[in-house]
């Protein structure tokens, strides 16, 4: 295990039930870092961030946060231990209003006055939202609701934020103010391990990506390069080689 | 004027069948467990205050105390021992397994108490209120203030806590509740020992109102499950509406038809209301 990185995966299996989804997949994100796991449709890339928070059983190898061994934690222990998951399909108690959906997110903490001057600062980072906040989050539009499941991730202060498709039925200039508002997050400290079926946009934003194929990984390497690797502009990005 | 006294007779019912009902629509909506001990945990409420006035003369009003904390500690170690392990199951097998622990809960309550029915008679009860025509017995009228107290005491710990964010979070999506770190068995448990503490407290206040038995238990049961129908499945304010409803068609249709028929046009109600309007008077998608 290296002390130095984030979260640290190593030859992880899981799945559903008798389903074995994910295949020895490794992979690390450093502290710091935005990293991206491509690829298609059923590729298991899903499966990875929910085996990462908890939700699936850890059927075969590991993975640490901080160089601390996280196979066996609960989904509560994940988030103590810095993780925040904002799922695919956003995933909001759609008829709890905005604020107490970002409340939910910082349930396990304890420091009430901190909480408060988070809250507000999710406000500040989307104005949207605090003209909403008593709004059910149900009514907002996709891009909102995008928002407020960052948002609520980021109440539980979390060191990693795990992303499953960032831009999934959202219009390109709204991805665009998502992806500004995430590279601020992260320069702010916050780990970004992100999801994204959108690989032009996913290769964007991260330092560095990963190929998932199958329940694999095939590829890795620096977004820059996989940017400009032949077999991935064809198979991900419709391209032909550069 | 009689109607007047309907009225009057019909809200002070209403009262205490929100409070009945609270509870049993909370386990319900939330995790999705219709829960057949309901009237039983009702029953053994109105014993703990019939016992404890006997020998303690502790006043049943401050008998919901005890009784909310023995009965919660009773719901919450059944959810913990047995219910947790099929609460995502089909419904029908939860409602098989709530039937099965109120067989073994409601004939322990037959060995230990008899069926013999008591009544608590208060040594100093509350003086009536007579307002015109109108008059309500003052112990009643209390027993439904406090009965609506408590029903909203819930619905202000579900709006407004932490642990009631939680479980209105179970309700609405498990695994993203879990994400954000609720551990959803125990709030699974939290959630049937607040339902069983609220039947707790309203069987109580009903041991001054109601002769208690164990029989009585599928009575309560009874009037839990057409409040909720009515008022819109898993919502404190739907419980109180649906309670007020049933409450003044049982005052007002009893004395138009008599008495007699009074449950069977409270359940024809019931049955137009499905046709009509199945998500019930307040019904929606979330808990409120």
């Amino acid at each position: 295990m290296n002390e130095a990185l984030k979260l640290d995966v190593r030859n992880l299996q899981a799945g559903y039930g008798d389903v074995q989804v994910l295949w020895d997949v490794s992979l690390d994100v450093a502290a710091g870092e935005i990293v991206a796991i491509i690829g298609s449709n059923g590729a298991g890339k899903s499966t990875i961030m929910r085996t990462l928070s908890g939700l699936l059983p850890v059927k075969g190898g590991t993975f640490s946060i901080d160089g601390r061994p996280m196979a066996d934690a609960s989904a509560a222990d994940l988030v103590r231990a810095g993780i925040a998951h904002v799922p695919e399909g956003r995933r909001l108690f759609s008829a709890m209003s905005v604020r107490d959906n970002l409340l939910m997110g910082a349930y396990l903490r304890e420091d009430k006055a901190e909480i408060a001057a988070d809250l507000e600062s999710v406000y500040q980072m989307f104005p949207i939202l605090a003209d909403r906040r008593g709004q059910d989050a149900g009514t907002m539009s996709g891009g909102e609701q995008q928002m407020c499941a960052i948002g609520r991730g980021l109440m539980s202060r979390p060191s990693l934020l795990l992303i499953d498709e960032l831009s999934l039925g959202l219009a390109p200039r709204i991805v665009d103010q998502l992806s500004d508002r995430l590279r601020e997050i992260n320069a702010k400290g916050v780990a970004i391990l992100l999801v994204e079926q959108d690989v032009i946009a996913g290769l964007e934003l991260a330092n560095r990506g990963f190929i998932v194929d199958r329940g694999r990984v095939t590829l890795s390497g620096p977004a820059k390069d996989l940017q400009g690797n032949a077999a991935v502009r064809e198979a991900y990005m419709g391209l032909g080689a550069a | 004027m009689i109607y007047l006294q309907l009225l009057a007779n019909g809200i002070v019912l209403g009262g205490l069948y929100a409070a009945i009902a609270a509870g049993f629509s909370l386990v319900w909506g939330v995790l999705n467990v219709i829960n057949i001990l309901h009237g039983s945990f009702i029953v053994l409420g109105s014993y703990i205050a019939f016992f404890l006035y006997a020998y303690a003369g502790l006043h049943p009003f401050l008998a919901i105390v005890p009784a909310g904390i023995v009965l919660f500690a009773l719901g919450w170690a059944l959810q913990t021992v047995f219910i947790n392990r099929v609460v995502t199951a089909p419904v029908l097998i939860t409602l098989t397994l709530t039937f099965g622990l109120d067989l073994v809960l409601n004939n322990a309550m037959l060995v230990a108490f008899t069926a013999d029915y008591r009544k608590v008679n208060l040594a100093t009860p509350l003086p009536a209120l007579e307002l015109g025509s109108v008059f309500i017995p003052g112990d009643k009228l209390a027993a439904m203030v406090l009965a609506v107290a408590l029903t909203y005491g819930l619905y202000r710990l579900l709006g407004d806590s932490n642990v009631g964010r939680a479980i209105v979070a179970v309700r609405m999506d498990r695994e993203a509740a879990s994400l954000m770190g609720v551990e959803v068995k125990q709030i699974n448990a939290i959630t049937f020992g607040i339902g069983a503490l609220m039947a707790g407290a309203a069987g109580a206040l009903l041991s001054i109102i109601y002769p208690i038995s164990p029989i009585n238990s599928t009575l309560f049961l009874g009037k839990a499950f057409v409040v909720c129908v009515l008022g819109g499945l898993g919502s404190v304010p739907g419980a109180l509406v649906g309670g007020l409803a049933l409450g003044l068609l049982e005052s007002l249709g009893g004395y138009a038809l008599g008495p007699e028929h009074s449950v069977t046009l409270s359940f024809s109600l019931l049955l137009l209301l499905l046709f009509v309007r199945p998500s019930g008077l307040l019904g929606r998608r979330g808990y409120e």
